[in-house]
């Protein structure tokens, strides 16, 4: 376990303070590790608040650049920054903020050749990326390496987010396959109320620093569904399902490399891609 | 009774709370709601007509797939059901 320095004692003083975190707490998230799949709208927040919180290393995985058109949400990145590869600006703001962080840059998709390998060099997984065949993978990959995830995912004023402990249920069994292409769009089709990805990356970072602190009640088992519009939170229970094809009783999945994340990520051979 | 539709659900019936009338189980209740909005059909159900695996239903807040007996658990009214599909946006 780190020892906290006079400076990190300073910087992390009102979490030393509280009872619920102190030197303790403040130490495991600096011996935290934490792979955040997408810098855009969610991964935005999620790398602020846990570079600042002292999370001690955070990996990034992203192959876009900065777009203008991303800046009405995506606030790691600056009106300089359209061009650059999202890692590299992502990377500097962490790097500028926390000096106590390491920050690991991955200007790569994750695919199912490089998942496995990103995945085992961290404690948990935020699936901040934006489609659905990169958050099949993230669970897949994820569930079978029996590394938590955070999920997160927005629509137009909605966003769902919820906590995957690793050992099952997993986002299968909420959602065993995804929907037809082109019936859920994604941002770039729908739009999306730029602070929306804030509320809910938020809330994946909150996840994140409790898992680490031991602390409270998580959102492992139920997906909390956010409307902007409504101001309103429900909740739908996750229960594990015996069948899942990645943690039920007679997984089929064995590695992410034999399964497809395109179309409807499906992993039950009868369904229709 | 009345549903609540999330998302896309919500776009595609143009409202997102439907009340429905006359209805003893969860599926009466599903077909009340597909006969108010029949362009949720093909949404919502696959080809041989039973929930498509992708949406989630819950009745008053559970899940009666895993907690009754699925379309056929009795539904009352007042009682409030729910379709949710996943979203993907980042």
């Amino acid at each position: 376990m780190v020892d906290l320095d006079p400076e990190q004692l300073d910087r992390y003083s009102r979490h030393v303070i509280m009872d619920d975190v102190g030197p303790s707490g403040q130490a495991a998230l600096l011996d935290a590790s934490v792979l955040v799949v997408g810098a855009g709208g969610l991964g935005s927040p999620v790398l602020q608040y846990l570079a600042a919180a002292g999370i001690g290393r955070l990996g990034i995985v992203d192959d876009d650049a900065v777009e203008r058109s991303n800046l009405q949400r995506q606030v790691l990145h600056t009106d300089d920054d359209v061009g650059r590869p999202k890692v590299d600006s992502a990377s500097e703001f962490v790097a500028d903020l926390n000096p106590d962080v390491t920050v690991d840059a991955y200007e790569t998709r994750l695919t199912r050749d490089n998942a496995d390998e990103l995945i085992a060099d961290y404690d948990l997984v935020v699936d901040a990326s934006d489609n659905f065949g990169t958050r099949y993978l993230v669970n897949d990959a994820c569930t079978l390496a029996g590394t938590p995830v955070s999920h997160g995912a927005i629509y137009r004023f909605e966003g769902q987010v919820t906590t995957f402990s690793g050992e099952g249920p997993c986002y299968r069994c909420l959602f065993p396959s995804a929907p037809p292409e082109g019936a859920v769009p994604d941002c770039a089709t729908a739009g999306v109320l730029g602070v929306l990805p804030g509320t809910i990356g938020c809330f994946q970072a909150t996840e994140v620093v409790k898992w680490f602190l031991d602390e409270g009640e998580s959102l492992d088992g139920r997906l909390l569904v956010y409307d902007a519009s409504e101001m309103s939170v429900d909740e739908v229970p996750i229960a594990p399902n015996p069948d899942c094809p990645v943690c039920g009783s007679e997984p089929v999945l064995s590695s992410v490399t034999e399964a497809a994340y395109d179309g409807r990520c499906s992993l039950s051979e009868s369904a229709d891609d | 009774m009345h549903w609540r539709l999330f998302a896309t659900l919500a776009e595609t019936a143009g409202e997102d709370r439907v009340s429905v009338d006359d209805a003893e189980t969860v599926g009466e209740a599903l077909d009340a709601l597909l006969s108010a909005h029949p362009a949720l059909e093909s949404e919502v159900l696959d080809d041989d007509g039973s929930l498509v695996d992708h949406i989630r239903l819950l009745h008053d807040g559970d899940d009666p797939f895993a907690a009754g007996d699925g379309l056929d658990t009795p539904v009352s009214p007042g009682d409030e059901l729910a379709l949710f599909p996943p979203v993907s946006g980042g």
